[in-house]
This record gives structure tokens, sequence and C-alpha cells, in this order.
């Protein structure tokens, strides 16, 4: 009993966190219309893009449009759970530069928590309905031999994709606590550095490659786990020769890298934060 | 009254270099973008059915991609972010009673801040040009017919930019309205995908929007695809835009203002 509230507070907590937001969002409805209309319009581009460029060509390195399709989308559904659930990690800038952190701070909750749960992004929720609608749709048109074990790696890879994405947003939004700017330039840039996971990867240079591997593994919210669940072939970097399978497979352990990286940068950041003072 | 539009622009730039870092910051989110375009598209052009649909090559297509990126970064910081804030938070009220026109002031500005921005995309360009090598220079009937639709652009660009600012009059929430713009700019100018590829409804509508002058026609006279009559046609096609978007925000100004209520003091 004692163990399950520990875990279940925060997570209830949390959510009444963004009940309040999503009330708040409600208010203003003709707002709440114009961000859906807003990702709506975003991923339709997106979509249209993809498809000029197919209607002359099969496959792009080897990956035809349904997959390119799911490549894209998982960018599209990622950012869109991060935007619904955890929209208040991009706020995260201003709070430190006007000093109202210090709230959070007083509070007996996590300031994570308080931090990620302080404001709604409702546009994901139209990143989910339609980024999810394109997977659907791409994986109807695919022929995916689906057993029991494919649908569960594909959940976990799924759920592990998201979560790199939210372990980086934390991670690079952290930089908030050493540049102290009212708006988070820096993780909004690494955030477009996320888009060039939207393609396959193997179109860039090896550094380009190694750099959202690596570095900044974007390429594990959405290449590396569709490659796992298309079970691809091998994949070259710098001449060696790697099995994309295998890496796909290792999404999980990077989301927990990311996360952690996160949360390491954040209370590492904390200790340095010294207020604004009025 | 002239040399306070010029204080505009002066001072708008000097907040540019006090902001430096948050604009570089967003150049650099650019330069991805344009780096993802430049690889998919080499890619894309070692199929000749793209070079044959098209009707240029790989080195055009770079020369293409790049006026996209600097034409994109052309009055692309501050102007409706600033206006869509001072709108929210009620301070437009004190533009009202400044004894310069609002629209003229917000356009001085935009001037300054595209200089800068001019300069910095055309640095950027130079450094992918030295990286990726390889691009052929215009003509020069169509280098000055270029440089003429650059400048173009920027009206053309303040108009788009500038009314879906003004939207913050009815609307509380400017992020939204800043993405959709971006969205159907980005589609239907043709920094996506050059226009002659879209099916051929698309390509119709396409042609009747003033999106397409954004970077299609730039783009077009530099690479030659068009020049003498048919350049000059979409030169003033480009020209009447800017003209007329300019008009239509006054309207949209009028109607805006008499909206207007500013809570509390």
């Amino acid at each position: 009993m004692a163990a399950a509230s520990r875990i279940g507070r925060p997570i209830v907590l949390y959510m009444r966190c963004l009940a309040v937001q999503i009330k708040a969002v409600l208010e203003y409805q003709a707002d709440f219309w114009i961000l859906m209309m807003a990702s709506v319009l975003m991923n339709l581009v997106g979509f249209v893009f993809l498809w000029t460029i197919f209607t002359k060509i099969p496959d792009v390195n080897g990956w035809t449009f349904w997959q390119v399709v799911v490549i894209y989308s998982l960018v599209f559904v990622a950012e869109g759970v991060g935007s619904l659930f955890f929209e208040g990690t991009w706020n995260l800038a201003f709070l430190v530069n006007r000093g109202e952190l210090d709230f959070m701070l007083l509070r007996p909750v996590s300031p994570i928590s308080q931090v990620m749960s302080c404001a709604i992004g409702i546009n994901g929720l139209g990143n989910l309905l339609l980024g999810g609608t394109l997977i659907g749709l791409s994986l109807s048109h695919l022929q995916i031999h689906w057993t029991l074990g494919r649908v569960a790696l594909a959940l976990l890879l799924l759920a592990s994709a998201i979560a790199t994405k939210i372990g980086l947003n934390l991670a690079t939004n952290a930089s908030a606590f050493w540049v102290q700017t009212p708006f988070s330039g820096f993780a909004f840039s690494m955030h477009q550095l996320g888009d060039l996971a939207r393609y396959p990867i193997t179109i860039y240079a090896s550094a380009v490659q190694a750099l959202i591997t690596v570095a900044v593994p974007f390429a594990f919210v959405s290449f590396f786990p569709a490659a796992a669940v298309f079970s691809k072939g091998s994949w070259r970097l710098a001449g060696v020769e790697l099995p994309l399978r295998w890496l796909g497979l290792a999404t999980p352990l990077v989301a927990i890298y990311c996360c952690w990286m996160g949360v390491f940068l954040f209370r590492r950041g904390l200790r340095r934060y010294e207020s604004a003072g009025n | 009254m002239r040399r306070a539009y010029v204080m505009h622009a002066k001072l708008a730039l000097q907040q540019m270099f006090a902001y430096r870092a948050g604009f570089f910051l967003g150049l650099l989110g650019n330069f991805f973008f344009l780096l993802s375009m430049f690889y998919l598209w080499h890619v894309l052009l070692k199929n000749p059915r793209f070079t044959h649909a098209l009707g240029w090559d790989w080195s055009q297509m770079k020369a293409y991609l790049l006026i996209g990126f600097v034409t994109g970064a052309l009055v692309s910081t501050f102007t409706d972010y600033t206006m869509a804030n001072r709108i929210r938070t009620g301070d437009v009220a004190l533009d009202l009673v400044r004894p310069v026109d609002y629209q003229k002031a917000r356009f001085s500005e935009a001037i300054g801040i595209a200089l800068f921005e001019l300069c910095t995309a055309i640095l950027v360009c130079a450094i992918v040009v030295a990286v990726f090598g390889g691009m052929q220079p215009p003509t020069l009937q169509a280098g000055l017919l270029f440089t003429v639709s650059l400048l173009l652009v920027v009206p053309l660009k303040f108009g788009i930019i500038y009314m879906s600012g003004l939207l913050c009059f009815w609307t509380t929430n400017y992020l939204g309205v800043s993405w959709s713009r971006q969205a159907i700019v980005n589609i239907m100018s043709g920094a996506l995908v050059p226009i002659v590829l879209f099916p051929v409804w698309l390509q119709g509508l396409a042609n009747v929007l003033p999106f397409q002058a954004v970077v299609w026609t730039p783009a077009r006279i530099y690479l030659g695809t068009i020049h003498g009559t048919e350049a000059a046609m979409w030169l003033a096609i480009q020209a009447a835009w800017g003209a007329g978007l300019w008009i239509l925000a006054r309207l949209m100004w009028k109607v805006a203002v008499r909206k207007l209520v500013i809570q509390g003091g």
C-alpha cells in the first residue's frame, strides 16, 4: 500500500497539474482550434511533401513511401506526446530567467515534474491524432507479418522512442541554467536538428549520421525503431557494417540514457540556480 | 518625418546586435533544415526522373535550396512576435498614441533587421558553397533581375508576417497562427518542393497565391528557367503582391483597431 502510494501519488499530482492546464486552455476555445489546426497543417504539409517526392520514385535508399511515412510520423507523434504531457519543459528558460522557479522549489514535490507539468501544448493532440492515423495507414499498406512478439516489440520501441525525445527535450532545455535567456534558443535549435531524423538517415554524410546517432541520438526517435520493426538489413557508417535491426533493439537503452541525462543535467543546473531576485 | 522611420530601422538593427545569440541559434535551426534538404535532394537528384521533371541538375538544385534558405531568413526575426506580444499585453496602446504610422514603423524595423538577416544568410551560403562546391553563377542579366526579385521579397514577406501578427487582435495565441503560416508558406512557396513537381491542380493553386513569389519566382530567375518578358511578368506579379498585401494589411489594421479593448492600467 505504502509502495503503491509512493509511486502513485506523484503521477496523480502530475495529472492534476495537467488537468488544471487543460481547463485554462479550454477557456480560450479559439486558441484550442488554432493550435489543433496548426499541428494538422504542419503534419499535412510534411505528408504532401513526401507524397510529391514518391510519385516520381519507388524508394529512397531502399525505404518505400509508407516506411518513410512511419519514420516521419514517429517524430511527429513523439513531439505530440512531448507537447501534450511535458510542454512545461519548454518553459524552463522563462522560469529560470524570471526567477519563478523559486515557487516550485518551495513545494514538497519534485521540481522536475512541476516544471514539466506547468504547461500544456494542446497542439500535441493534433499531432497524436494525425500522426497516429498516418502510422496506422502506413502499417495497413506495409506487408508486415504481425506476430504477438512483434506487436509487443513495436509497442516497446514506440514507448522508448517517445521517451528518448522527452529525455532529449529535458536535457537540452536544462541549458537554461547555464545560458540565462528567457527563450530556450539552444533547445529549439536542437529540436530542429531532430527533424533530420524525419528521413532515413542513410541519406546523410557519415558525420551527420554519427551526430544524430551518438552525440544527440535523435535517430532513435524514429529511424532505428522503425528499422527494427521492418527488419531492415545492415547499415554502413564510416566503412563499418552494423546490423540495423540490433541497433533498433537498443532503443530502450538509449531512452533510459537520454532520460537519465535529462534528469542529471537538470539537477546539475539546479545547483547553479541563484534565482533572479526582485 | 522620414527621420523617425530611419530611426526605427536603426534601433531595430541595434536590437538585433543585442539579441544576436538568440538570432544565431534560430539561424542554426534553419541551417539544420537546409542540411536535411541538401542531403535529401542530393539523393533524389541521382534519379534522372527528377532532373528531367525539374529541368535542372544537382548543381542548380543547390542554388535553389540556398535561395530558399536566404528568403526564409529574410523578415523572419522579431517583427511578428514583438507585434503579437504587444497586442496581447496591451502595450500596443502606446504604439497607437505615437505620431508615426504603425505599419510604416513596423516595416522600417523589418528593413533594419533584414539587413542583418541578409548579411548573415549570405555568409552561411558562402560557407555551404565552400563545403559542397560546384555552384553555377547566374548570367549578368539573370543576376540583376534576381537581385531585384530578392529585394521585392522583403515587402512581400513583411505583408504576410505583418498580417499574421495582426491576427492577435482576434486571438490570444500567436504560436498556432505562426505555425500555420510557416506550414503554408513552406509548401506553397516551393521551399520544400519546387512547385513544378506538384500535381497540376496544386500548381494552379500555388500560382494564384502570393507565396510562390517568396521562393519560386526569385529562384527561377536565378536559374534562368524564366527570362526576358516572362521574368519581367513574374517580377511584376511579385511587386503587385507586395503592394496588394500592403493595402490589404491597412484595411485589416483599420478593422482590428476598432475591435481593440485594452484592459486595466
